[in-house]
This record gives C-alpha cells, structure tokens and sequence, in this order.
C-alpha cells in the first residue's frame, strides 16, 4: 500500500541540501505534474513550427497530451484528449487540418478546442456542447518561443521569463532577420532518471570535467572546451548564473574571444552573414552578437538552450524522462552555416553523443543508487563565494552549485 | 546496377559477419581497418525522408569523427560502454547488387542484443536494416558507408554508444 499522506516538500529542501526522495517518490512526482507542469508556464512549441493556418504539433504538458494549432484567431494549446471517453482525439505528432474528429464515436473539436459537431445527433439534443470543448491552455510567446499554462491565474509569461528572457533574445538575435528557425526532426533520448536529474545538470558546471573526461580525451580542446577542461579551477573562467524563478545558465562568453568562435569558425567564414548581421544592428552590436555566441540557459521546467542544439525534456514518470533535441537553426543564414549548426551540435546531445550518452549514464546510476535507500544530498559548493549581480541574479564560479540551490529554491517556492 | 556471382556473394556475406563481430566484441582497432577514408557511418531517424543536411541524425559521423569516437571509447572513461555491453547482433536476408559507379551494396535485416551493464542492467534489442557501400580493394572490400535504419528510430531510444 502507498502512503497516501501528501508529501511535505518544504521540509526536503534546505539551503545547502536536499533530500533524495524528491527524486524518487512517486507521490511527489505525480505532485510535481499538477504544481509546475499543469500549475505554471511550459515551454511547448516554437512558431517556426507552425507555419501555416491549420497546422499542429501534438505535444505534452508533462504528463499531459496536448495539441498546439495555429488558426486565423491565433495559436492554441487544447488537452488532446476527448472529452466524451477520453480517447487521444489525435495520434499524428504533426500534420495540417482544420478540424480534430475523435475515431472512436465522432465528435469533431476545433483547433481551439470547441466542440463542433457530435454525429447523430437526435440521442444527445439535451447535452450542452458549450460545456464539452477542450481543456484549453493560457497561452503567451516571446521571439517566437511559445508557452502554456494550464492554470489561466498566473503571472504574465515576460513576468515569468524574468532574467532568462534576454538568453530568448540572445539565440534569437544570432539571425539577421531575429529569428530561430526549427525543423521537423527530433531525436528523442530515454534517460531511466528522474526529470530534475537532466534539467539540474543543465547548468551544472562541476560535472564536465568528470562525467565527460574521455571526450576531453578524445579531442584536441578549442574554445570553450579549452576554457573549462582543466586541471585546476582557477583556469577556469565560464560563470555559473543563477537568473530566478528556477531558470540557470551557463555563460560560455569569456571562451569566445572572437566573432564566430562559438561555431569554431573565423568570422570571414560567411560573409553574406556578417553583412547582414551588420545591416541589421550596425557593426558594433553585430559584431558583439557574434561573438557572445548562443545561450546555454536551461528555462524551468523544461527547455534548454543549448548552444547549437534546442532541448525539451520530458517527464514520464518518476524514473524516465525522454531528452528531445533537434537543431537551433537561424532564419535568413546561409545553408552552410545552418549545417554546421547541425554538425557541432548533432554529435553533443542524443542517445549516441560524445557528451549526454554519459549524462544519461550518470543519472540512471544516481537515480538508482538512491531509490530505496533515501538520505540527504550536499549542494553547497560556492555558496560563500557566488556574488549577486544586476536584477538579483546570482553568479559564480563554472563549477559552483549556484545554479542548483536556486533550482531547488524556486522548486520548494512552488509547493509553498 | 548489376548481378554478383555466387562467390562473390559469400565473400561480401563473410566480411559482413566479420564487420559485426568485430563490433560486437569491441574490437575497435581491427574494426577500423575495415573504414576507407572517405567513410559515412549514418543512423539517420526518418528513414527514407532523411536529409542528412537539414534533419538531425542519431549518428553522422565522417572518418575524422568516427576516429574521435573510438579515441573516446578507448579512454576507459566513456561512461556509457564502460564496462561495454555485452552484444550479438544477427544479420540476414542479405541481398547485394554493384551500382553504376562500380561500388558492391549489400542491405541486410539485422537484430542486436546488448545487454546493457553500466546502468540499468536491461536488455536492449536493436532490430533494424543496415546497408554498406563497399569498395573493391586487394581482394577484400572497405566500407564508404554504413547506414543503420532503426526499427524505433522516431521514438525514444535508450543510450546507443557502441557501434550498431
């Protein structure tokens, strides 16, 4: 028998430490999908995606199917559930079509969840069809990146975003028409973990000289890399950041000495690109574009930018989680260089990478060293040494663990 | 495109089986002698669709990135095969043909069980089609490329670190 009593979170999270079973337990798990994913703003599409009136992505909210739809009145995201039986009203991960009908007994939804049409309808002329549409979702974007929140009372999305707004403006600045772009494909990578183990290690600066030693051995180290795989963390100058409301980031920029060192270029290499960068924002803001390079910023709960590589993870259940990853293409850029977006970042993330194939590894070894044998879990690497920025954001050393205390601040402020 | 005889079909069969055996044991050095320079190793995702140029692949590796690979197997510290995984793979219902530009194609089904010891001790199987474009050298064969379509290559996929 499960213990049904609700658990008490904030007696799991302390400043410096927190307690294994917020890993583990099934019952805080199914909490966690009604409080952040069900509860708050999740990132669930890009409008890159959806080009076309009529088109839709099938998605989730955690647990949650949903559809995202684009129509004349705007974007939607409806459950994608059926509201008579509650079949899957639509199993295709995208497609285009100005109507969802239901294959098991007919009703015909519209892409913002109204219900349209139930057939023969003689049997159900007493049922009020104004009260059987869709669950539908609050919706807000920024750049183009949407979020939903199923629960409609909450803090407008920019309010949200809070700090982490400007690593939105940071990818999407990279093209000269202000745009990310995203294909059709993703690779999806099953980690036997739980969620938070992949959204923490996002910004987990302390982890890359371990858990991704023999990549550093395998290569010759430039950039970035050269930055951060050392010896001793004096040499060390990436940052640990954490910007509030539960989203962190890494900041890569110090490594990044000239325009187009992120992609590991000159900055001649494309020069219809940096002609038009320089168009749009004038010489000297392009050229600091380009060289700052993409954001490594995880966004709670559930995206992260990652450099190269966009990533949305997935809750599943308490121990797997599905790590989704696909390019981060810019608009209005050479096809050369949108290639070698997709080369730098293809080999770094999905179950086949040099670098996540090891995180998954890690974090299906963690996760089940600790079930069933709970204790407390150490975090306080770098508290006396992180120092508080502009606008409250907290920043330290690459190997601090910042980012993780304020992970677990914001997580404890939601059940609070 | 043209027919191969007989003999020429259990010599190509018979460098597959080594090609897997190789990769199944681990056996990176020997397995690399069997590359050309030139080689593609690719696991793309959606099948007959994919543009290896705009769609992500699982794997798309050229030679110089496959040597990085099997440098980062090597290490003892790529978590993922360490220890490696016990695997054996079968392949079957091959049928080869030479192309226009004089290159031997060989498709197959194959199946791989690895049983996966680093983490979560489960068994993974690993159907799919594989096909390799091979060159005639010295009286053997080097492999230009290995392509992987896997059965459940559009969903999830658990950690795939050794060479499928």
């Amino acid at each position: 028998m499960r213990d049904t009593t609700t658990p008490d979170i904030g007696s799991l999270i302390k400043d410096e430490t927190i307690h294994s079973s917020l890993y583990t337990d099934r019952d805080i798990f199914e909490l966690e999908c009604e409080k952040i994913f069900e509860g708050n703003w999740v990132y669930v599409a890009h409008e890159s995606e959806l080009p076309r009136n009529g088109d839709y992505l099938r998605r989730t909210m955690g647990t949650t199917p949903i559809l995202v739809t684009k129509s004349a009145k705007g974007i939607h995201v409806v459950v994608n559930r059926c509201t008579h039986r509650g079949n899957l009203l639509c199993p295709a991960p995208r497609g285009r079509q100005k109507a969802f009908g239901c294959k098991y007994h007919g009703w015909v939804f519209g892409p913002d969840g109204e219900l349209v049409d139930i057939p023969f309808p003689d049997g159900s002329e007493n049922l009020d069809k104004s009260k059987l549409g869709l669950r539908a979702a609050r919706v807000e974007s920024y750049r183009g990146f949407i979020f939903a929140s199923l629960n409609h009372d909450v803090d407008d999305l920019i309010t949200y975003l809070g700090n982490a707004r400007q690593a939105l403006d940071r990818a999407s600045d990279l093209s000269p028409v202000g745009e990310i772009q995203l294909s059709k494909t993703w690779v999806q990578h099953s980690f036997k973990a739980n969620w938070k183990m992949i959204s923490e290690n996002e910004a987990d600066g302390y982890h890359v000289n371990f858990v991704h030693d023999s990549f550093g051995k395998a290569i010759t180290p430039e950039g970035k890399y050269d930055n951060v795989l050392k010896e001793d963390e004096e040499g060390i100058g990436s940052v640990s950041r954490y910007l509030g409301n539960g989203h962190t980031e890494i900041d890569y920029e110090v490594s990044y000495g000239a325009p187009m060192k992120w992609l590991g270029v000159k900055e001649d290499r494309y020069p219809e690109y940096t002609a038009a960068m320089k168009e749009r924002y004038g010489e000297q803001e392009a050229n600091t574009i380009m060289r700052k390079g993409p954001p490594h910023t995880f966004i709670f709960p559930n995206l992260f930018l990652a450099e190269t590589c966009f990533v949305v993870i997935q809750p599943i259940s308490v121990n797997e989680s599905i790590n989704w990853h696909t390019p981060l293409y810019l608009k209005g850029v050479p096809d050369k260089l949108n290639q070698r977006i997709l080369r730098q970042g293809e080999p770094a993330m999905g179950p086949s990478a040099f670098l996540t194939a090891d995180d998954a590894v890690i974090a299906e070894r963690q996760w089940g060293a600790l079930d069933g044998d709970p204790g407390w879990l150490d975090l306080s690497r770098g508290a006396d040494r992180e120092v508080q920025k502009d606008n409250g954001v907290l920043q330290s050393h690459y190997t601090d663990e910042t980012s993780n205390r304020g992970f677990w601040n914001h997580y404890k402020s939601v059940f609070q | 495109m043209s027919e191969i005889d007989e003999k020429e079909y259990r010599q190509v069969c018979n460098f597959i089986y080594l090609e897997c055996q190789l990769a199944d044991e681990a056996r990176w050095e020997e397995w690399e002698e069997l590359l050309a320079a030139d080689m593609n190793y690719w696991v793309p995702i959606n099948g007959q669709e994919a543009d290896p140029n705009w769609d992500v692949s699982i794997i798309n590796d050229n030679r110089s990135r496959l040597a990085t690979r099997i440098r980062q197997l090597r290490t003892g510290t790529r978590h993922s095969q360490a220890p490696i995984s016990v695997i054996r793979r079968m392949v079957s219902n091959i049928v080869i043909h030479e192309d226009d530009d004089g290159m031997v194609i060989a498709e197959g089904n194959f199946v791989a069980h690895e049983y996966q010891n680093q983490s979560t001790m489960m068994m993974n199987i690993w159907p799919g089609r594989v096909r390799y474009r091979l060159r005639r050298v010295n009286g053997s064969y080097e492999i230009v490329q290995k392509r992987v379509d896997l059965v459940m290559a559009t969903g999830k996929l658990p950690t795939l670190a050794f060479i499928i």
